[in-house]
Formats: C-alpha cells, sequence, structure tokens
C-alpha cells in the first residue's frame, strides 16, 4: 500500500504542471480560436464576421462558461469521492478513509468558491443581478452552505473517532445534493443554462477548449488532493513522535 | 464604426469587468489553495524532521 501511495504521490507534481499548462492553453485557444456565442437580440441587417454570417448580437461574457462549468462539474465529483470514502470509513474504520474523505471535500469547497465567483459575475452581467433566487443557483447554494458545515462540524467534534463516524454520515448527505443540483434544471423549470444533454450542443471549437479545462482542472484536483492527503499524514506522524518524545524525556 | 457591427458587439466591452473579474477571482481562489497546500507540506515536513532528529538523540544518549 505504501508503494501504491508513494507512486501516487509522484504523480502530484507532474500532473499539477501538465494541469496548468492544459488550462493555460484552453485558456488562449478559447480567446483567440473559439468564435463568440451568438446571442437571442437579432440584428436588423446580417453582417460578414471572419467568413461566416452573424444575424445576431455576440456575446463575451459566455466565455466564462469555460471555467464556470468545469469548476462546478468537479466540485461535484469531488463530493462522490467523499460519499465514497465515507462509506469505506463507516465499514472498515480505517482512518486512510477519513482523511481522504475530509480531502475530497476541501477540494470540492475550493471549486465551489470557483464555481460561484465565476457565475455571480455572469449572472450579474447577463441577468442584470449578483443573485437570483432559481432553482440551480439554490441548490448549489445549500451544497456550499452543507460543505461549510462539514468542516465546522468536524472542529465541533473532539473525539476523532466519533469526528470521523459524524463526518462520514454527514459527508454521504451532502454528496446526495451534487445530483439533485445537477438534475434540478431538466426536473424544473429553470433559468440556467443546461449544457449536458444528449449531445453537448457545442461546436468543435468550443468543444475543445471545454474538454481540455476539464481535463487540466481534474489532473490539478487530483494532485492538490495527493499533496493534501500526504501532508494529513505526515501531520498524524508528527503528533503520534510528539507522544513518544514525551515518553522519552519522562 | 458600422452602425451594425456597434449593434453585434453592443454587449462585449460591458461583459469586459465581468469576465476579467471571473477569470481573475476563479485563478486567485486556486493560486491561493495551492500556496496554503505547499506551505502546510513544508511546515509539516520540518516539523517532522526535527522530530525524528530530537527522537534520535534521545535515543542515543539513553
Amino acid at each position: 500500500m505504501s508503494n501504491k501511495t508513494s507512486k501516487l504521490d509522484a504523480l502530484a507534481l507532474p500532473f499539477l504542471i501538465i494541469g496548468g499548462v492544459l488550462i493555460i492553453f484552453a485558456f488562449v485557444f478559447n480567446f483567440t480560436v473559439t468564435p463568440m456565442a451568438l446571442g437571442d437580440i437579432e440584428v436588423p441587417e446580417p453582417a460578414m464576421i471572419g467568413g461566416k454570417i452573424v444575424t445576431t448580437t455576440l456575446l463575451l461574457s459566455q466565455k466564462i462558461f469555460f471555467y464556470h462549468m468545469p469548476v462546478a462539474v468537479i466540485s461535484m465529483v469531488a463530493l462522490a469521492f467523499t460519499a465514497a470514502y465515507g462509506i469505506m470509513f463507516l465499514r472498515t474504520r480505517n482512518t486512510k478513509y477519513d482523511i481522504r474523505a475530509q480531502t475530497a471535500t476541501e477540494m470540492s469547497l475550493v471549486f465551489v468558491s470557483m464555481t460561484m465567483v465565476s457565475g455571480v459575475a455572469w449572472t450579474r452581467h447577463d441577468w442584470g443581478a449578483w443573485w437570483v433566487w432559481e432553482p440551480r443557483l439554490i441548490t448549489y447554494l445549500i451544497l456550499m452552505l452543507m460543505v461549510i458545515a462539514y468542516f465546522i462540524l468536524r472542529t465541533a467534534v473532539s473525539d476523532p473517532e466519533r469526528r470521523a463516524t459524524y463526518s462520514s454520515v454527514f459527508g454521504i448527505i451532502v454528496a446526495v445534493n451534487a445530483p439533485i443540483s445537477f438534475m434540478i434544471t431538466r426536473l424544473v423549470p429553470s433559468t440556467h443554462p443546461v449544457v449536458f444533454r444528449s449531445d453537448s450542443g457545442l461546436p468543435p471549437l468550443m468543444l475543445i477548449p471545454l474538454l481540455l479545462t476539464i481535463l487540466g482542472f481534474s489532473l490539478i484536483a487530483f494532485a492538490l488532493f495527493r499533496q493534501r492527503v500526504r501532508a494529513r499524514q505526515m501531520e498524524e506522524q508528527v503528533e503520534s513522535l510528539k507522544l513518544r518524545l514525551d515518553d522519552l524525556r519522562g | 464604426m458600422d452602425p451594425i457591427l456597434e449593434v453585434i458587439y453592443s454587449t462585449v466591452l460591458s461583459s469586459a469587468p465581468y469576465l476579467i473579474a471571473a477569470y481573475a477571482l476563479m485563478w486567485a481562489v486556486m493560486l491561493i489553495y495551492i500556496i496554503y497546500s505547499n506551505r502546510s507540506l513544508s511546515n509539516t515536513e520540518k516539523q517532522l524532521s526535527a522530530l525524528e532528529e530530537a527522537i534520535t538523540q534521545l535515543e542515543s544518549k539513553a
């Protein structure tokens, strides 16, 4: 197991670098090659731009989507890992799963924060308000508050065994919110755009930077996850060495 | 500027500050977390090596 762990840790830095390069490449591609999305407002007469006939306004704000959607997806995937590690802890009582569940939730919080800041910027421009009480935003806000509550719960319980058990159960409950938030725009009327359908609905020049960004952020998330798990494992070692040192000093 | 092009690009300038803010804030969140994670790992590594050294010294004396 230790060999497997060290191999995964060795991949962290290369994955972080490759992920960063992919995201930067996708960013440059997005602002140089990818055309601007077409808006809903029709212009009085068509115009020729870049060899194509344009009949509507062009939306620069849609380019926020190329980061917003990938980080939102990763925030939800991270919660799936929280639930999976929570279940593994409850079945085995092995603290290594609790460490991983905590770290996966931390990853989710980072990506939830990124989703929120990009989302409100887009909402302010396109919907004219910083916040709109619509189903996707409400369910995602609940998800964010529950992720924060997960960490409050962890700091509130001092006994390690009870803390791990409670947070594993709560982590599974938090993760249930992810599919609800994802599916809500398909189940009830919502003004939030729906991207995942039978096909993405995106032309290849938009799909390429989007997929590269998803891959890039996934690699970064994995690298940071491994780094944080390693740090937490070492923190545990530090605590046990402190006790040993106290014993030696008498 | 052509009046038709002016209409086509009418939302571009107004959305630019929000676009820049969105990308800048997302990168800020990510970079802050990467720095925090690196510092935390490096501090723990230092603590661990100091403790191991202290234990080795005490054990060799005993």
